[in-house]
């Protein structure tokens, strides 16, 4: 492999063919580029999908109610199912070890203003373990805390874009902020990692100060909890089912009633975007391998070419004492050297193109395309293998050189 | 050194049997110079292809050195060959884009004799042969004559039982002939064994030993008072 009359000769061969071994090499450079690029894209999805929820804990699940669809239990169809404080309670005791952190959800439209700035914007109201759940970022002051849920003090933590809008070069700290009609001293700034703008145009207030301006009522919107980090897929959709089939005997809602409860389990759509991006993957693959397979049929014809020509030297060399073995490695690495280093070229400039745009697309659905040392690895091993289906026929046909050609004079 | 029995080769030609080689019987001794002989068909060249080992004769006996050559598989061949013999060529068979030095290196290599080693042994050869300083010379920047002298090198370096030529001075003026006769004379001196296959007279009286082939059988085996070429030269 190091040795160093090998890559001698196989320099002097490429040297003496050089328009041929460039035409044949940039087949295969413009394969590898092609297959780089689409797995490059995939990973643009895949970041644009995932970003999209990067705000939230992925170990999280929203319950979320409505109409039922179906008659049960003695109840007819179209009946309202509401969420209420107890349910949260309830699921809390019916699964101790398995729940992380859970909080009760009511939103509200939020007319705003602070001094002579007016905006619109949503109320959420909820208990402090939100913050885990939704990965809030406190950037100034401090969250909701026991105390202001157990005073149903009216406080606010306000989301950076509503301080944009509204404050100007105030300071929103500690200053009342009117939502509804009703002063909320803010008492925290909040900024959030996804790419959602909307989610930092969000006031967060306590659930008792809520239910007690609007009506001293115990309904809520939506629960949302995590649960154990340490579930695997399986372990996850199940606790999900099992948290479905609990909302669903209390409130007699038929089992398999798909619209009255529902339960969304960010777990499941992970799963989904990770096999839909591994299928995409695969199929740039397949399609990168297959126009690859034109540039290895190119590096195999000028092999057999460049042997053809060589008949007599390896003749030569066989009458001298070179083994079969020897000869084919002699055109093997020839075969896979042309094609590792083509392929490598291909690598780099189709690096190179998504290194200097990828940073710059930011959409939802595709983002920052980029290339990964898995895709490295794989473009590396397609490409040897490709070398080496390359050069086989070739090397084959080299080592079946009967070294009496070399005594037979032309 | 070389024995041979009863030695039978024929080739297919479509339906016809084309019988080359029609019993054989040879026998070389170490140190011996001789000459083969013969018009061309007459079986001369299908002989020392057998005896190169580049083809397989289909039935008789081919010992060398003590070792039966028979059934080989291309890599026993291709080791056998390294180790037994030294092929010279009509057309040199020189590879063009080697120096002459890595052209005399080149049976060492597939000896496996390490890079240093190899270079040392082809220099010792090249300069045998008179040709030190065309080492770095690549074989388009040589004379025929010279080319010649170092296809013997390279046939020497790997320290064969045997050297075998092909028609070594076909290709040549005979100056430059007798310079290669005279070359191969004083390899000889050393004692090495050396087959010539030729079908000039002036060349076959240069060994020591003429042997004749007429359509596939020995007609004359003869010692013979060598000429010496270097009255020549």
């Amino acid at each position: 492999m190091f040795d160093r009359d090998i890559w001698q000769e196989i320099f002097h061969s490429i040297k003496n063919n050089k328009l041929r071994t460039f035409l044949t090499g940039f087949s295969v450079a413009w394969a590898i580029f092609i297959l780089v690029l689409l797995l490059g894209s995939v990973n643009g999805m895949k970041n644009g999908f995932t970003g999209q929820f990067a705000d939230d804990a992925n170990n999280s699940i929203t319950i979320r109610t409505g109409l039922t669809s179906m008659a049960y239990a003695g109840f007819e169809a179209d009946r309202r199912i509401q969420l209420r404080n107890d349910d949260v309670e309830y699921i809390s005791k019916s699964f101790p070890k398995d729940v992380e952190y859970i909080t009760p959800i009511m939103n509200r439209n939020a007319s705003t203003r602070y001094k002579s700035e007016t905006g619109s914007y949503s109320i959420r109201a909820v208990n402090p373990e939100h913050l885990f759940i939704d990965k809030t970022k406190i950037t100034e002051g401090r969250y909701l805390n026991d105390n202001d849920l157990y005073k149903s003090a009216k406080v606010a933590v306000i989301g950076k874009k509503i301080v944009e809008d509204l404050y100007g070069k105030d300071s929103a700290l500690g200053s009342f902020l009117e939502v509804n009609g009703l002063p909320y001293k803010v008492i925290g700034v909040f900024e959030e990692d996804g790419r959602d703008d909307n989610a930092e145009r969000t006031i967060f207030a306590p659930i008792t100060t809520m239910q007690r301006i609007y009506g001293q009522t115990d309904e809520i919107n939506q629960i949302s909890l995590t649960y154990n980090p340490n579930f695997d897929l399986t372990e996850a959709l199940n606790f999900s089912e099992r948290i479905e089939n609990l909302i669903k005997r209390r409130h007699k809602v038929a089992p398999d009633d798909q619209a009255a409860v529902r339960v969304f389990n960010y777990a499941q759509f992970f799963s989904e975007i990770s096999s839909f991006t591994a299928g995409m993957s695969m199929m740039s693959i397949i399609v990168g391998a297959l126009i690859l397979l034109a540039g290895v049929v190119g590096i195999g014809n000028i092999m057999v070419f460049i042997i053809k020509e060589r008949t007599k030297e390896i003749g030569v060399r066989k009458a001298l004492g070179a083994k079969p073995w020897q000869i084919i490695k002699l055109v093997l690495l020839e075969s896979v050297f042309t094609t590792v280093l083509a392929g490598f070229l291909g690598m780099l400039f189709a690096s190179l193109i998504l290194a200097a745009i990828g940073p710059n697309i930011n959409t939802p659905a595709f983002a920052n395309p980029s290339v990964s040392i898995s895709t490295v690895l794989t473009a590396t091993i397609i490409l040897v293998v490709s070398g080496v289906l390359a050069g086989l026929i070739p090397s084959i046909k080299a080592a079946n050189v009967k070294p009496i050609v070399a005594l037979s004079d032309k | 050194m070389i024995e041979i029995k009863d030695l039978h080769k024929s080739y297919k030609m479509g339906n016809n049997s084309l019988h080359v080689l029609k019993g054989i019987n040879f026998k070389v001794n170490e140190g011996e110079l001789v000459a083969i002989m013969g018009s061309s068909g007459s079986g001369k060249s299908t002989l020392l292809n057998i005896l190169g080992m580049l083809d397989g004769a289909d039935s008789g006996e081919y010992t060398l050195d003590g070792v039966p050559i028979k059934n080989l598989s291309e890599t026993k061949a291709a080791e056998y060959r390294n180790k037994f013999l030294g092929f010279i060529f009509q057309s040199f068979n020189l590879i063009n884009y080697k120096s002459a030095l890595e052209n005399v290196a080149l049976p060492l290599y597939y000896q496996k004799v390490p890079r240093k080693e190899r270079q040392e042994k082809a220099m010792q050869y090249l300069e045998r042969v008179g040709l030190k300083p065309w080492a770095d010379h690549l074989p388009s920047e040589l004379s025929g004559g010279q080319k010649q002298r170092v296809a013997i090198a390279r046939a020497m370096a790997a320290e064969p039982k045997v050297l075998l030529a092909d028609e070594p001075t076909g290709a040549l003026d005979s100056t430059t002939s007798y310079e290669v006769m005279d070359l191969i004379q004083k390899i000889n001196d050393e004692g090495n064994t050396i087959l010539v296959v030729t079908h000039e007279e002036d060349i076959a009286h240069m060994c020591k030993r003429i042997v004749h082939l007429k359509d596939g059988i020995i007609v004359e085996d003869k010692k013979i008072e060598q000429v010496r070429a270097e009255q020549y030269v």
